[in-house]
Parts: structure tokens; C-alpha cells; sequence
């Protein structure tokens, strides 16, 4: 018996070692399939948000160009300038106006010629000026895309009292535990803090003793109520979708998607205020490639047509006013936006607080939470 | 003796439906009609499918990923094997030492090695980020995997074997080749397997270390943001759910036939 | 081994012939040995002496100090109670999130090893034919990404997922159940499903070496069915077991990934908050001495649980 097996072993030992020759032979060809790492450094390489990587976003630039730029794709702000900061050769960096302050105090960021903007005549003038755009004098971030941050709630499962008098205190709100996602995001605490009668100016820079009062009252209560935070769309608009969530946070592009499907869904202007956030392109001193290249891919991002991609496309707004009058009307207004220069007046612009201030409402939120089970 | 062979069968049968039914869940929404994936269903469609031939970036993110995923199985066990030849058949002083030191990467959160290489790979070595970069992160982390299934082929064997084959006038190769690789081969199989699994599915360090050429799940995380593209993303799921299955019944068709290869792994 | 007396007049060949083994050994140790080192050895280096800095803002201060590790046990005279359990800690968090990925990810690992132990005997003692094929249609699903499982999941457990539906189709129940995602146990589900192949691999292959005459003979010498497993198969199965454990466990405790995603506001793990340190709180040095001490607590567990079960013993009766 023992004997078959070792001869039987011994057998296949020969198939296998065949197999062995074909297992380097894959080895060898992995090794030259494998890409060379681009030798060609003069290509245009671009630090962007997972999806802003279409081409219908910078289609001037591959017109000129014959060829998209190169993209590395982040999540969020803070890999990014992780990835800088380690050595990372970018040259172009999409950041936020409450983010791109810490690109511009790591020192990656350079200033901006707007001068060699061709569409930049054509952003909001109050976009232009914009805290975030401009810090200490100069230009750091041609703002881009821009959109809401509210409520959005279904009016189906919602009672009809909110609809008159819509208040972020929801989130806070015993009553709607487990039915409402806030954005896992310190935003939680600032909005907390509104809801209890702070304005914003003082609540999104709370500091010390302040903060983790806050963050012990708000935040708690907040992670509380949620049914979960949200990190990513896809899952507060599915949630929503189906029903297991009635309001959540959200941006613009959630009413967009969700009445496409035939979902009845609402932006809520909410008493204590409703967010504007804008995000824009910020040149970065560790790039490798032609500045020009960078400045025609900027230029690219702040056209109308891209403007018309983005709000048709996404649900999100742009920087540019012609944008609004060459997208279909029908578009801008499932954004809930029929003067966009209005809009901006009646919103809060997010702010950006010191690194400093951030550090510390990261830290009382990631505490927050921890302490949640 | 038939009752316990039923009851193992049954049980099979749920694990299987266990193992299956969510990811079942990608075909049907990949071929239903509707943006987000909720019950009722709402209507037979193809365009997600299309929507994905058309995505040349999401395509090429796989064949990243299958390139890298080939590439660090293969080395990872190609190394994996003498390390566990050595740990399980050499009574070596300062074994168990290094044995725990190269299952380090298994108790270090993926986020640490990650922020860790990308500082050494960018600042001290100054090389590029690539797909080698990714792929070179990948084999320390499935090297623990490997060495790991590896060593609980190899332990046990009767070492007297390879003492008999070496008194039989065999060389330390031939015996390697004709006796222990043949012994250890359902090992090396399931080690190329983990690998492959691994790397094919290994996120944050990819994150990390991917410079502008992007793979499979980095690329389906960038996608999260834009909830519109997510069918075309289930239809690539099907895709690679059913081409798999595919494959691993040709390949057994195959074999049975009696064709050279019994080996799964190689495909 | 050793224990070879002075007298003997082969023991200097003997002892060549040791030496020679070793230096075989170490010599098919170094290829893995050495690409661990290169790419290991110095990223824990450079975390090892980042956990005795301090950061401030994007600035290292490079004195050697303490303060750290200080931190995370500095006492409090006032407890921060959490589920029940005081922590007198000035800075509780890592110690909560410590003790609460521990139990998450030991949850995880005993419904992996329940599910995966059935399933390896399955394919090792009832699957005669096609076995390559029923391993590899174990793996298949987890070529579909991770990502595309965990939403998977989340379409099964959720509100109007599959679950859900189907049981309102069926007229089980009226109104959705919630309690299905969104909480600790969707968390211990999707892991155990993410990784029971990692475990099925191991045992299978343990399994698969038992020598098939040991169990007849134990048959022959009047063993119960039962019995015969208890005093071979399980036995000789352990060290593959207690592989599959560890390679579960001790992966899953530094897992943020999965417990953010369907673990609904409770979800953050020790894992969340070394990422946290690392790139939102400017403070990697803390983050380094968090990483370092799950490391050490992990790294003391598997010491104490492989001591408590006698791997070593295991071993050594089989070789």
C-alpha cells in the first residue's frame, strides 16, 4: 500500500516538475509584463479624488495634449499630502477650500498666475476672492467644483412637520436613532454645536475645554443617533435608496442620483444654515513635469464644458457662470440651485480652521467614536 | 457510516450557499435596471455590462491587478518553499526566531507597513512609485501565508524518506524534485492560491504604494464616490466571478482528459 | 542530539555533518529571509525610533523620550466607564479600541475555525474526486474583490436586502428587521467570511497528510468513530488548526477596513485610530507607539495561547 503511493508520488513528481518549469516560466514573464515605471517624468501626473480621473472633466487638455495626464487616485486629503510629504512627485492636487490650507503650510503648494487662466475671468467673483483660494495675498487653489452640504431626507418616510421646519437637531435627536447617517467627519460636532445655538464662526473653531465639551455632548450624540457614518456616497445613497435611512448628510450629487431613479428625495434648507463646500486645483512645488501642462490642465478643469459635464454628470456645481447657462436647466435644477450666485450669499462657506484647531477636532472625534460599542 | 457522510454533505451544501450567496447578489444587480441595489428588482438590463467594456481605466485597474497577483504568488511561494524546507526539515539554532521575525508582517497593522514603505521607497531608495513598488509590498505580506501553509505540509513527513532517498545514491536536487516538491505540492498549490487571493484583493497597501498606475480594489474604492458607476462595477465582479468558475472547470475538464497539467494552480 | 559523548570517536564527523545541515538550512532560510529584512527590518526600524519622538504640526522632534508610551497608561483617578469595564486612564481610547478589536477579532477567528474546520474534514475525507477542483471553488469568490463582498453584504443584511425581502415574500415578517447590519455581529459575519478560506487552506492540508493507516488502525484497535477523531485526526490536525487560528486572528485585530464599513457608529477599531494618528492627527509618533504596543499585546497572546494549548509538545510528538 505504502509502496503504490510513494510510486505513484514518484510519478507525478515528473508532471510536477514540468509544472515547476511552466510555474518560472510565468515568474519570468511576470517579471517582463509587469509595466516599466514611467520613464517619460515630463508627463503631467495629478493627485485627484477617486472619479475625477474622467476625461469629460479636462477634455481641453487632452485635445492639446493627444493624451490624458497621469492620475493617482486618493480618498481623502490627508493621504494625499501623506504621499507629498514622503516624496510622492505631483503637480497638480485637487484640495478643498478647508483643506488646502495644510497643503500650503507643509510647503507644497506655489502660488497661481491667474493670469495664465484663461476661464478664470469667468469664475463667481465670490469664488475668486474666496477664503481658500486665496490665502496671505495670493492665489493658491483655482476653485473648481462646489456644492451643498445639507440635509437631503425622504419626504415619503419623513413626518411632514420637518419639511416645514427642517433642523439638523435630527442627528441629534433620540427620536431618529438608527434612521438618520451623519458623514463620519468632525463636521458632526460644528453642526452639533449650531444646533445648540452657536454660530458657525465660533463653532468651527472651537479649541480646549470648548471642544471637548462639544464633542462630549454633540459628538456623542451624534454617533449615537446615527444608524452609521458615512464614508463614501455609495452607501448613504444606497441606504437612502432602500429606505433604511430617512435623512442623512449629504451633497448635492444624492438628490441628483436618487430622483434619476425615481426616488422621491429633498434638499433641506435647514434652519441653523445649509454648507457650501468648494474644491479646486492647487499647483504643487514637487512636480516634475512642464508648468505649463499643469496650468492648461487647471485651465481644462475651469471650463464651461467641464462645468457642464460636472453638474449634468454629477450633481455638482462649478466655478465657472457660463457652465450654468450651457447645462440643461433641467440638471441645475434637481441640484436645487436656480440662481447660483444667490445661493452662495445664502449658504455658509465652509471655513478653514488652523491646522492646529483641525488636529484637535480630529483627535475629540476619532475619541468620540472610539468610545461608542 | 452513511448518516455522518450525509450530515458532511449537507453541511457542504450550506457552506457553499453561505459562500456563494452574496456574491450571487453581483450578477443579479449587475443585470437589473436600476442604479442602486435594492429589492424589488426592476427590470432585466445589459448596459451595465457595455458601460463596463467601455471603461478602459476599470479594465485596465484589473489587468493590473492580475499582473501584480501572478507576479507575488509566485515569487512569494518561490520563496516560501526553502524557508519552510529549512524551519520544518533543519533543527536550526535561532529557528524559532526568525521564523516569528518573518511572521512580523502579519501582526502589523497594513496601515503602518504601508506609510512605512512608502517613506523608504520615495525618501532612501529613491526609486518611483509603480506597480513593483505594490507588488514588492504585496510579497512580505503573503510571505507570513505562505511559509505558514507550507509548514503544515512539510511538518510531519517522515523525514526517513528523504534520508532512504539520499542512500538510494539520490542528490539533495533529485530528492527535492522527486520527493519532497511531489510531497509538498497540495501546499504549494493552496500557497500559490493565497498569494493570488492576497495580493489580487490587498487594499491599503496598494493604496499606498500605487504611483499612477492604479489597481483593482484601489480603483473600485475611487469608484464609491460616484454611486452611478457602481453596476458597471458589479458587472465587472460578475465578470471576474464567472470567468473564474469558467476557468477552474476547463481546467479540470482538461486535466481530465489526461493533458499534462494536474496542477490548478498554474492557470 | 547533543548529547553525544566525548568518547565517541564519530563525533567529530558527526559534528560536521551538523554544522553542514545548519548551514544548509540558514542557507535555504536567507532568499525569504533576506527580502523580510530589506523590506521589513527597516520600516520597524524607522517605526521603532519614530515611537520615541514627538510631533508637532508637520514638525519632528527628533529627542528620545518616553512621552508616548507614558500616554497610553498615564492614570486617571476618574474611570471612563465602556461597556461595563473602568478604565482609570487619563487617555483611554487605545486601551478600549485595544480590548474591543481583540474581542471582535476573536469572535471572528471562532466562527471562521467552526465554519472552516467541517469544511477542510469535508474535502479531506469525503471528497474522493474533482478535490483540486471543490479547493478552488472554495477561493473563487474571493476573486471578486473585497470591496464588492463587503457590499455584497451589505445588500443581504440591509433594509431591504436579501434577507429582508425574502422573508416579507415569504410572509415571516411584516416590517424589515434593523438589526441585521450595522452592528458587531454584520462585523464578525463579513469577516468570517473574508478569511474562512484563509482558514479552510491550512486544516485541509493538515488534514490531508494524515496518514490513512493510522486511522484504520485505530479502527482496528476498536476506536468509536468518535473516538478515532478525538485521539488522531484532531490531534494531528492541531498544528494546521492552530495556523489557520493565528493567521485569522492576528491579521484581523489590526483590520479597520470591514468594521468601518458594516459596523455602523461603533464600528472604529485600534487599526482606525493608528490611520487616525498617522495621517489626520499629525501625531505618527503616538501612532508608532500604538502600532508597537498591539504588536506586543498580539505578539504576548499568541505566546500565552500557543504556551496554554502546548504547540511545542504538538510538534515535536509528530516529528
Amino acid at each position: 500500500m505504502q509502496r503504490i503511493k510513494f510510486i505513484d508520488r514518484m510519478a507525478s513528481g515528473r508532471v510536477s516538475r514540468r509544472q515547476m518549469m511552466q510555474a518560472a516560466g510565468a515568474f519570468g514573464v511576470g517579471a517582463l509584463v509587469l509595466p516599466r515605471r514611467s520613464v517619460a517624468a515630463e508627463v503631467l501626473t495629478c493627485l485627484e479624488w477617486g472619479g475625477y480621473d474622467s476625461p469629460d472633466y479636462f477634455q481641453p487638455y487632452v485635445a492639446k495634449y493627444g493624451a490624458q495626464p497621469n492620475f493617482s487616485i486618493f480618498a481623502g486629503e490627508e493621504d494625499a499630502l501623506a504621499k507629498v510629504l514622503a516624496g510622492f512627485a505631483a503637480d497638480v492636487m485637487h484640495p478643498c477650500n478647508y483643506s488646502v490650507a495644510r497643503f500650503v503650510n507643509a510647503g507644497v503648494a506655489k502660488e497661481i498666475d491667474t493670469a495664465r487662466l484663461s476661464h478664470w475671468a469667468d469664475v463667481f467673483p465670490s469664488l475668486q476672492a474666496a477664503e481658500g483660494v486665496v490665502m496671505d495675498g495670493k492665489v493658491v487653489m483655482a476653485p473648481a467644483d462646489w456644492g451643498n452640504s445639507s440635509i437631503a431626507y425622504r419626504p415619503d418616510l419623513m413626518p411632514p412637520e420637518f419639511a416645514q421646519n427642517p433642523t439638523w437637531a435630527i442627528f441629534y435627536d433620540e427620536e431618529y436613532a438608527g434612521r438618520v447617517a451623519m458623514t463620519d467627519n468632525e463636521m458632526a460636532i460644528v453642526i452639533g454645536a449650531m444646533v445648540g445655538g452657536m454660530p458657525y464662526d465660533e463653532a468651527y473653531k472651537l479649541e480646549g475645554a470648548a471642544l471637548e465639551a462639544a464633542a462630549k455632548e454633540w459628538g456623542t450624540k451624534a454617533v449615537n443617533t446615527a444608524k452609521f457614518l458615512w464614508n463614501d456616497s455609495s452607501e448613504v445613497q444606497q441606504a437612502m435608496a432602500s429606505g433604511e435611512i430617512v435623512a442623512a448628510y449629504a451633497w448635492n450629487d444624492l438628490v441628483a442620483n436618487l430622483r434619476a431613479e425615481g426616488i422621491p428625495v429633498e434638499l433641506a434648507a435647514p434652519k441653523e444654515g445649509m454648507f457650501t463646500w468648494f474644491c479646486g486645483l492647487t499647483l504643487l512645488n514637487t512636480g516634475k513635469a512642464d508648468e505649463q501642462a499643469a496650468y492648461d490642465f487647471i485651465d481644462a478643469w475651469l471650463s464651461p464644458e467641464t462645468g457642464k459635464a460636472l453638474i449634468e454628470g454629477s450633481g455638482y456645481g462649478h466655478a465657472n457662470i457660463k457652465a450654468f447657462e450651457i447645462a440643461d436647466p433641467q440638471a441645475v435644477a434637481n441640484m436645487g440651485i436656480t440662481d447660483p450666485v444667490e445661493m452662495m450669499k445664502n449658504t455658509i462657506v465652509f471655513k478653514t480652521p488652523t491646522d492646529a484647531v483641525q488636529e484637535g477636532f480630529n483627535k475629540v472625534w476619532a475619541d468620540t467614536k472610539a468610545l461608542k460599542y | 457510516m452513511r448518516g455522518k457522510f450525509n450530515i458532511l454533505w449537507v453541511y457542504a451544501g450550506f457552506f457553499i450557499i453561505f459562500l456563494y450567496g452574496p456574491v450571487l447578489l453581483m450578477p443579479v444587480f449587475a443585470l437589473n435596471d436600476g442604479t442602486f441595489a435594492t429589492f424589488p428588482l426592476k427590470g432585466f438590463t445589459l448596459k451595465n455590462f457595455a458601460a463596463m467594456a467601455a471603461n478602459t481605466s476599470m479594465i485596465l485597474a484589473f489587468q493590473n491587478s492580475l499582473k501584480i497577483a501572478v507576479f507575488v504568488a509566485v515569487l512569494s511561494t518561490a520563496l516560501a518553499i526553502p524557508a519552510a524546507l529549512a524551519l520544518t526539515r533543519f533543527r536550526l539554532p535561532g529557528g524559532a526566531a526568525i521564523q516569528s521575525f518573518m511572521m512580523l508582517p502579519l501582526v502589523i497593522p497594513s496601515i503602518v507597513i504601508a506609510v512605512a514603505l512608502l517613506v523608504i521607497i520615495l525618501k532612501i531608495l529613491g526609486i518611483g512609485l509603480s506597480l513593483f513598488t505594490v507588488a514588492a509590498g504585496h510579497v512580505i505580506v503573503c510571505l507570513p501565508f505562505c511559509i505558514s501553509v507550507l509548514m503544515s505540509r512539510l511538518e510531519g513527513f517522515d523525514p526517513s524518506l528523504e534520508e532512504a532517498s539520499r542512500d538510494l545514491g539520490c542528490g539533495a536536487w533529485t530528492t527535492f524534485w522527486r520527493l519532497t516538491f511531489p510531497l509538498a505540492l497540495p501546499g504549494v498549490i493552496s500557497s500559490l492560491l493565497m498569494g493570488f487571493i492576497i495580493s489580487f484583493d490587498e487594499f491599503v497597501i496598494a493604496f499606498f504604494l500605487t504611483g499612477t498606475e492604479t489597481t483593482l480594489p484601489v480603483y473600485l474604492f475611487s469608484q464609491l464616490r460616484f454611486p452611478n458607476k457602481l453596476p458597471g462595477v458589479l458587472a465587472l465582479g460578475s465578470l471576474i466571478l464567472v470567468g473564474s468558475a469558467l476557468l477552474v472547470i476547463a481546467a479540470e475538464v482538461i486535466r481530465k482528459r489526461g493533458v499534462a497539467s494536474s496542477n490548478p494552480g498554474d492557470f | 542530539m547533543t548529547d553525544t559523548a566525548a568518547s565517541d570517536p564519530l563525533a567529530p564527523a558527526r559534528d560536521r555533518e551538523v554544522l553542514r545541515r545548519r548551514l544548509r538550512g540558514y542557507g535555504l532560510l536567507s532568499p525569504a529571509l533576506s527580502v523580510t529584512i530589506a523590506m521589513l527590518a527597516l520600516p520597524m526600524a524607522a517605526l521603532f525610533l519614530l515611537s520615541f519622538w514627538t510631533q508637532s504640526g508637520f514638525e519632528l522632534d527628533r529627542t528620545p523620550t518616553l512621552a508616548n508610551y507614558a500616554e497610553l497608561v498615564r492614570p486617571s483617578a476618574e474611570p471612563t466607564v465602556w461597556f461595563g469595564i473602568p478604565f482609570h486612564l487619563a487617555y483611554p481610547v487605545p486601551a478600549i479600541l485595544m480590548v474591543k478589536s481583540l474581542v471582535m477579532s476573536l469572535m471572528a477567528t471562532l466562527a471562521v475555525i467552526a465554519l472552516a474546520y467541517p469544511m477542510a474534514y469535508f474535502l479531506a475525507f469525503r471528497v474522493h474526486r474533482h478535490k483540486a477542483l471543490w479547493i478552488i471553488l472554495i477561493t473563487v469568490p474571493f476573486w471578486t474583490s473585497y470591496l464588492l463582498r463587503v457590499f455584497a453584504w451589505k445588500v443581504v443584511l440591509g433594509f431591504n436586502g436579501a434577507i429582508n425581502s425574502g422573508l416579507k415574500t415569504l410572509g415571516i415578517i411584516d416590517e424589515p428587521l434593523e438589526f441585521l447590519l450595522y452592528n458587531p455581529g454584520a462585523v464578525v459575519i463579513t469577516l468570517a467570511h473574508s478569511w474562512v478560506a484563509f482558514a479552510i487552506l491550512p486544516i485541509y492540508v493538515s488534514l490531508e497528510k494524515i496518514d490513512r493507516s493510522l486511522l484504520e488502525a485505530a479502527s482496528d484497535l476498536g476506536d468509536s468513530r468518535w473516538q478515532r477523531f478525538r485521539r488522531v485526526t484532531l490531534p494531528l490536525s492541531a498544528p494546521g488548526t492552530v495556523a489557520a487560528a493565528l493567521l485569522v486572528f492576528i491579521p484581523t485585530v489590526g483590520d479597520y477596513v470591514t468594521p468601518t464599513l458594516v459596523g455602523g457608529p461603533g464600528g472604529t477599531m485600534i487599526g482606525n485610530l493608528v490611520q487616525d494618528l498617522f495621517l489626520k492627527q499629525n501625531n505618527a509618533p503616538l501612532g508608532a507607539a500604538v502600532a508597537i504596543t498591539m504588536m506586543g499585546i498580539i505578539a504576548v497572546l499568541v505566546a500565552l495561547f500557543l504556551w496554554a494549548i502546548g504547540y511545542a509538545r504538538i510538534r515535536s510528538r509528530r516529528l
